[in-house]
């Protein structure tokens, strides 16, 4: 439990100064390089990669509170839901255009996230008392949103068809490359928003906070403060990956919104990339986002020696979650946390 | 009360949770035992007193708003049976929580895997269903031992969300392996002479009954064994301090071994004895994942008999609630009664804040 | 030294196996891009695992039969005896699973989808499908939703919440009213989603207004519901006659346990859109408890020997008695085939237009052909009325679909 609240620094994981500029930098020019890809990849695999992005948006907003704050979220469903319901809502029932409903959901996001950062740091709750207190209000709002004639009960919205293209309503023809440049222009913004953040007295007395909360407080740190300014930008991020989810997927109601599969996929591309790196959930997401894919392709037309295994169904879950167990075990502080400590060794 | 529970967790984060079979923390930090006080004056009575004032007040909201006394009765019933299963599932994952501080997600999958080894039993070979525990318990304990030795020890220590990887990916395993063996037909097991029994006015199946009773031995058997065996105390050595215990001689590693073990145990033992209640699919044993962690936290981590208890107030939350919010799912108000616990008291109902 | 070994290893994993999965949908394209080579491509996408795979397994056997059937038959005639060739992909239950999927099958060249029971994953593929002017056939998802979109390339073959809610009603009435004991108050359980939802006001609707008094009506949870017990306590000490029951196979076993527990004095539990109780296992699982249990719903008309001979087939097969949605999904690969036969063209768009002219007789009984309205709805969709008898599901109403009598009242 404590392992959360006071994480080791392990070997080169703290750097004196942290080369702040270097980060954006890196995050503009892998923002640039990555810009023709939908362009070179077939349409199936061009919807894997916008799949990526949102994973990455999630979990980049997972880990600002998560890794940076050091406050385990089990619930982070509940942000990526309310961005989901409140854009679906404003769209559908308001005709309000996508991009303001981002806005409106960014708000609703942190302010619901305040509120449960403060209730649970009122009450002191930590590491798994923590988690599981945000995976019941997630729950919370999930049980509530489907029986709730306000959001349209368990039916959900459908966003309605446009005739034509438009990016004030983001809609584009299908396997469009605005998709993939949205998403991606999203993912570069949330992570320069993360080191921007690092950077900040907030970042800095957060991470302070997470180390040792009680030295923290003692040199006069608002503590309570700065936590729920780190929930609530983690919650704004996470919640963009939501409503950016309906317009691309055209489709919502509250097992997709708030669901715990979607908590779980907001932790995974952090913690196999690195938790706590300001890469680690977009390398995560890159390995995970296409895994499923991978191993159900190789499944469905397997080499010779496997062909016994073929259209079998569940298969391809149970590789996966194999291929998980390994790479946890493996690298358990996570791809980038394993790159760095082999450079800062060097 | 008033104390800072966050205490209580930094002392459950040194050494991975509080585990003991008692309803109080009588653990010296050292990991010896402290003097035993009579049982009865160990019990925190007027905790005991205040809950039950609460569930007697929750029982008499019920009847005011359903109007039916038949009805609150047998939602009373219904509750408390259904949370004595509740209490069964969560008793194998509250020690695991307790001594290797791992947020166990596969616990559903190992009931899972139980109900289709009883199903395979009782259909394929003609067992009795409760003689399969015969078989079941003790398979279940060496498959927690290699899972435990084999996989999740590399994990001990790591943060959280390492663990809580882990074992989803072996959660994800079992399920969809028993999909791929079994295929995905729902099965049940029937159990000879399963009958309604009547309790005070309200009725419910033998099977779930028996389920009840089960529930009630194996929390007394496993608080006899934490509290009366040496095995017991070296586990709850462990849990107060591992390092401590290690030092004075405990083999810390086996212990951690064997208490997953003793864990997964459980479970085997739940899917044997629910295995007649639930239609019997891969899925069945997530569903009651999420409830067992809600009963964990609401007993105290760690705390058998808390856990057991802590069943019984979610099960009658779900009765209940349905009385009290009619159209809403019965689980909001359970989840409504974790918040507010855990917010109160979140060492648990039944755990003196340290 | 070790430690390095270890992080290559886990850092190479991912990559190469990134690396074939690169190639590998690419290489689904290498089988002669759709239809110039004599197979036409068909894709079938249902849930192979997770919670709903024994009906997502069932429906893919049943979509792999059809395109058997059709070419033994010598294939789609008016194109040169082109074979079909069914893509069978796994949603997992997952909308997004089912969207990329969706848009992998219609890269690889399948001309029309079948699909694909979650109504949320109904919900998404219809989009792929609309967007990239691919027609889908849709064998299970009965919300109404999903064809109230406006969308030209979606279509229908199962009747739809609204049709199954009413002729639910109308059937009771019917059939309470021939034995004479008219139905005076009925009871409600639902499964709290948008399926049970949808049934519910329908067929509260059509009650009402036939003179019914509804109540108490009782919504649960179907994925964490472990007992109905008090909820059956409540019917009774109601007095309600019949029990309406809408929901799915798990929590209808539970339905029959509590009546069974808490003998509830109904005239009898009547399911409608009801996902056990006209399924041949929960007889067996639940035995003497089911007896008498009714349910309106859509069904394959087993008293045609085209149907007979299907299941036949299915069960020696795959080892299994064939279900409603198996049936279903045949269906639909065979309205593809038929549009396919009539357009003389694998075009999707052109199927599209002939699927929309379609007129097929059906294994499912219905009132007439398969026949599709303005939305994509099947007009002639309907349930029929069955009952469990001596163990097994048997047909008991309208009279022409009758295997054989209603029994009523099937006192509880």
């Amino acid at each position: 439990m404590t392992t959360t609240t006071t994480r080791e620094p392990a070997a080169g994981r703290v750097l004196p100064r942290q080369p702040w500029n270097r980060h954006l930098i890196a995050i503009g020019i892998l923002g640039a390089v990555l810009v023709p890809l939908p362009l070179l990849l077939p349409p199936a695999q061009s919807a894997v990669a916008v799949r990526v992005l949102i994973f990455a948006l999630m979990s980049i907003g997972w880990n600002i509170m998560s890794g940076f704050g050091g406050m385990f979220s089990f619930g982070h469903a509940a942000y990526f839901g309310i961005g989901a319901y409140v854009s679906a809502w404003l769209l559908v029932e308001r005709g309000v255009s996508p991009w303001l409903g981002m806005a409106a959901g960014m708000l609703v996001a942190a302010g619901f996230a305040t509120l449960i950062g403060f209730l649970a740091l009122r009450y002191r709750l930590r590491g798994a008392y923590f988690a599981l207190a945000t995976f019941a209000f997630a729950e919370m709002l999930r049980l509530w949103a489907i029986n709730s004639d306000l959001v349209n009960r368990a039916v959900g919205y459908h966003v309605p068809l446009r005739p034509e293209s438009s990016w004030w309503y983001l809609q584009f023809e299908p396997g469009s490359a605005n998709y993939f440049w949205i998403a991606l222009a999203l993912t570069v913004a949330a992570m320069a928003a993360s080191v921007l953040f690092l950077r900040s007295r907030a970042g800095q007395f957060s991470k302070a906070a997470r180390d040792d909360e009680d030295a923290a407080a003692a040199i006069g740190i608002p503590v309570m403060r700065y936590k729920l300014y780190t929930m609530a930008l983690s919650a704004a991020v996470t919640s963009v990956a939501g409503a950016f989810y309906v317009q691309y997927f055209l489709f919502v109601d509250p097992d997709l919104a708030f669901g715990s599969s979607v908590s779980i996929q907001a932790i995974l591309p952090a913690v196999i990339g690195g938790v706590a790196t300001v890469w680690g959930p977009v390398i995560g997401a890159a390995v995970l986002g296409p895994l499923n894919d991978i191993t159900a392709t190789i499944l469905r037309n397997p080499p010779p020696a496997l062909e016994f295994l073929q259209g079998r169904g569940g298969l391809d879950v149970v590789v996966y979650g194999a291929l998980l167990i390994l790479i946890v075990l493996l690298l358990p502080q996570g791809i980038y946390g394993a790159l760095r400590g082999r450079w800062s060794r060097r | 009360m008033t104390q800072t529970p966050d205490r209580a967790h930094a002392v459950a984060g040194n050494g991975g949770g509080v585990v003991s079979g008692d309803l109080d923390d009588e653990l010296e930090p050292g990991g010896e035992p402290a003097p035993r006080a009579p049982l009865l004056r160990r019990v925190p009575w007027l905790r005991v007193a205040i809950v039950v004032g609460l569930v007697v007040a929750g029982i008499a909201l019920a009847y005011l708003r359903s109007g039916s006394g038949v009805v609150v009765m047998q939602a009373v019933a219904t509750g408390v049976l259904i949370g004595g299963v509740y209490g069964l599932v969560a008793m194998g994952l509250t020690l695991i929580f307790g001594v290797l501080d791992i947020v166990n997600f596969a616990h559903g999958s190992f009931l899972a895997l139980a109900l289709f080894l009883t199903f395979w039993l009782v259909n394929g070979h003609g067992v009795h269903p409760y003689l399969a525990l015969a078989v079941s318990v003790p398979a279940m304990f060496l498959l927690g031992m290699l899972v435990q030795r084999g996989v999740l020890s590399g994990a001990m220590g790591k943060p959280l969300e390492n663990q809580l990887l882990i074992t989803l990916g072996l959660s994800l395993i079992i399920e969809n392996a028993l999909l791929l063996f079994f295929g995905a037909n729902p099965r049940s097991v029937a159990l000879p002479g399963d009958r309604g029994v009547p309790i005070l006015g309200a009725v419910a199946d033998l099977s779930r009954v028996l389920a009840f009773v089960g529930a009630l031995l194996l929390a007394g058997l496993l608080f006899l064994l934490l509290q009366r065996t040496r095995l017991g105390t070296a586990i709850r050595a462990v849990a107060a301090n591992d390092v401590g215990a290690q030092l004075a001689g405990i083999d810390t590693r086996l212990i951690y071994a064997v208490t997953f073990a003793i864990g997964t145990a459980c479970a085997g033992a739940a899917g044997t004895l629910v295995a007649p209640l639930v239609t019997i699919e891969p899925t069945t044993g997530a569903l009651f994942n999420i409830i067992a962690f809600v009963v964990v936290v609401l007993g105290g981590m760690g705390n058998v008999v808390g856990a057991l208890l802590g069943g019984l107030i979610v099960g009658l939350a779900e009765q209940l609630g349905g009385l009290y919010l009619p159209g809403q799912s019965p689980l909001l108000s359970v989840f409504i009664v974790f918040v507010l616990v855990l917010f109160l008291r979140p060492q648990g109902l039944f755990r003196r804040a340290a | 030294m070790r430690k390095t070994w270890t992080t290559g290893l886990a850092l190479a994993l991912p990559l190469a196996l990134a690396a074939c999965g690169g190639s590998a949908p690419a290489g689904t394209d290498r089988a002669d891009g759709g239809q110039s080579g004599g197979t036409i491509k068909i894709g079938s996408l249902h849930p192979l695992s997770g919670a709903a795979a024994a009906d997502g397994q069932q429906m893919d056997n049943g979509a792999k039969l059809a395109v058997e059937a059709i070419n033994n038959a010598g294939g789609i005639k008016s194109q040169g005896g082109a074979k079909l060739e069914l893509l069978s992909a796994d949603t997992q239950g997952k909308p997004e699973v089912g969207q990329s999927e969706a848009q992998r099958l219609i890269q690889a060249g399948a001309v029309g989808l079948v699909g694909t029971y979650q109504s949320a994953v109904t919900a998404n593929v219809s989009t792929v499908a609309e967007r990239n002017k691919v027609p889908l056939v849709i064998d299970v998802s009965s919300a109404d939703s999903i064809l109230a979109q406006g969308y030209k390339f979606t279509f229908r073959v199962q009747p739809s919440s609204t049709v199954l809610g009413t002729q639910g009603a109308q059937f009771l009435d019917e059939v309470a009213k021939a034995a004479g004991r008219p139905a005076k108050q009925v009871a409600i359980f639902h499964e709290q989603g948008p399926f049970g939802s949808a049934i519910r006001d329908a067929f509260k609707a059509e009650a009402e207004k036939r003179g019914m008094k509804i109540g108490p009506v009782i919504s649960y949870d179907s994925a964490s519901v472990s007992d109905l017990t008090t909820q059956m306590t409540t019917v009774k000490a109601s007095g309600a006659d019949v029990l309406m029951v809408s929901g799915y196979y798990r929590d209808g076993v539970l339905v029959a346990q509590a009546a069974d527990t808490v003998k509830p004095g109904l005239d009898a539990v009547f399911g409608v859109a009801n996902g056990a109780f006209d399924l041949p296992q929960f007889p067996k699982e639940v035995g003497a408890a089911g007896e008498g249990y009714f349910d309106a719903n859509y069904h394959p008309d087993m008293t045609k020997p085209e149907t007979q001979a299907l299941a036949k087939l299915y069960q020696e097969r795959y080892g299994d008695e064939i279900r409603t949605g198996a049936v279903l999904a045949y269906d639909a690969v065979r309205v593809i085939a038929d549009a396919l036969e009539r357009a003389g063209s694998a075009e999707p768009e052109k199927v599209r237009d002939a699927i929309a002219t379609v007129e097929l007789d059906t294994l499912i009984a219905g009132d007439g052909p398969i026949k599709f309205g303005p939305t994509g709805e099947n007009e002639n969709a309907t349930p029929i009325l069955m009952q469990v008898r001596d163990g097994k599901v048997k047909q008991v109403f309208p009279a022409d679909k009758a295997e054989t009598a209603p029994v009523y009242p099937a006192g509880r």
